[in-house]
């Protein structure tokens, strides 16, 4: 039952991560076709700070970080998982994963933090 | 996932090749090959973003760095992997919720299998996905 569940999350999360990396590519990698900005000014320290100082770029930033590294993660856990490993090293593999996947998520939440609450000129 | 009821004997070697393998099959492969690619991608990603924390200049130096040709090219081989392991995994979701693959027949020759039943929009979701790729890359590279 518990893998049934974490198998249906990693389904779910595809319409999340589909919708929000759609918005991702369309400000950071087609801004000229999109929002009529070039990318140089898409990706200038400034612009940056300003998109990310919105609550919604808080939100859906952290929302995509998460559901990309659980889909991702999830995904190199059913590969690494087919190897005929001994059960202690499969405990291994999940718990290992778990951790790195927690390290990675906390590290990106306090990037996008930490640019939600820049002070411009302070 | 238990492995002690199906042995993986081939190991990695049987996700490259085990037999006469089909075109979903290689599919397969790519999406598999493309999911590794964009995972490692993913990470250095989020840490190259911690970047920002160490100020203006250094952000500024990391974004020249990414303008330049070579990652360029790399930036559009992630889009290419990341439009192909979208589109393959519709795919995927489609035939995992039982989609396009026609009613169970009778098995007389010759067979019609669920994975031929199957295999137009597989092509079209393909084709669909190399035009994503050839769009995505003229406003990538052309003035």
């Amino acid at each position: 039952m518990r893998e049934t569940r974490l198998w249906s999350l990693y389904l779910l999360v595809i319409p999340i991560i589909f919708v929000l990396l759609a918005l991702h590519f369309a400000v950071m990698h087609y801004s000229p076709v999109f929002y009529g900005m070039s990318d140089e000014e898409a990706r200038n320290f400034n612009t940056m700070i300003e998109r990310g100082r919105s609550v919604a770029q808080l939100v859906l930033y952290i929302l995509l970080l998460a559901t990309s590294l659980y889909h991702g993660l999830y995904g190199l856990r059913g590969i690494i998982r087919e190897l005929p490993l001994s059960a202690p090293l499969a405990k291994l593999t999940d718990v290992g994963i778990v951790l790195f996947g927690l390290f990675i998520f906390f590290f990106g939440a306090y990037v996008t933090w930490w640019t939600f609450s820049f002070k411009i000129g302070g | 996932m238990n492995s002690k009821s199906y042995p993986n004997r081939l190991g990695i070697k049987g996700w490259v090749y085990a037999g006469r393998y089909s075109f979903e099959r290689y599919l397969y492969l790519a999406h598999r090959l493309s999911g590794l690619g964009l995972v490692a991608y993913l990470v250095l990603h989020v840490l190259e973003t911690g970047n920002r924390m160490r100020g203006e200049a250094a952000w500024a130096g990391l974004m020249a760095l990414f303008a330049s040709p070579p990652f360029k090219v790399i930036e559009y081989l992630l889009f290419a992997a990341a439009v192909f392991h979208a589109m393959n995994g519709v795919r995927l979701l489609l035939t995992e919720l039982g989609f396009f693959l026609g009613k169970p027949s009778e098995p007389i020759y010759p067979y019609s299998t669920s994975i031929k039943r199957h295999r137009p929009l597989t092509y079209l979701i393909m084709a669909l996905a190399g035009l994503i790729m050839a769009l995505g890359g003229s406003s990538l590279f052309l003035p």
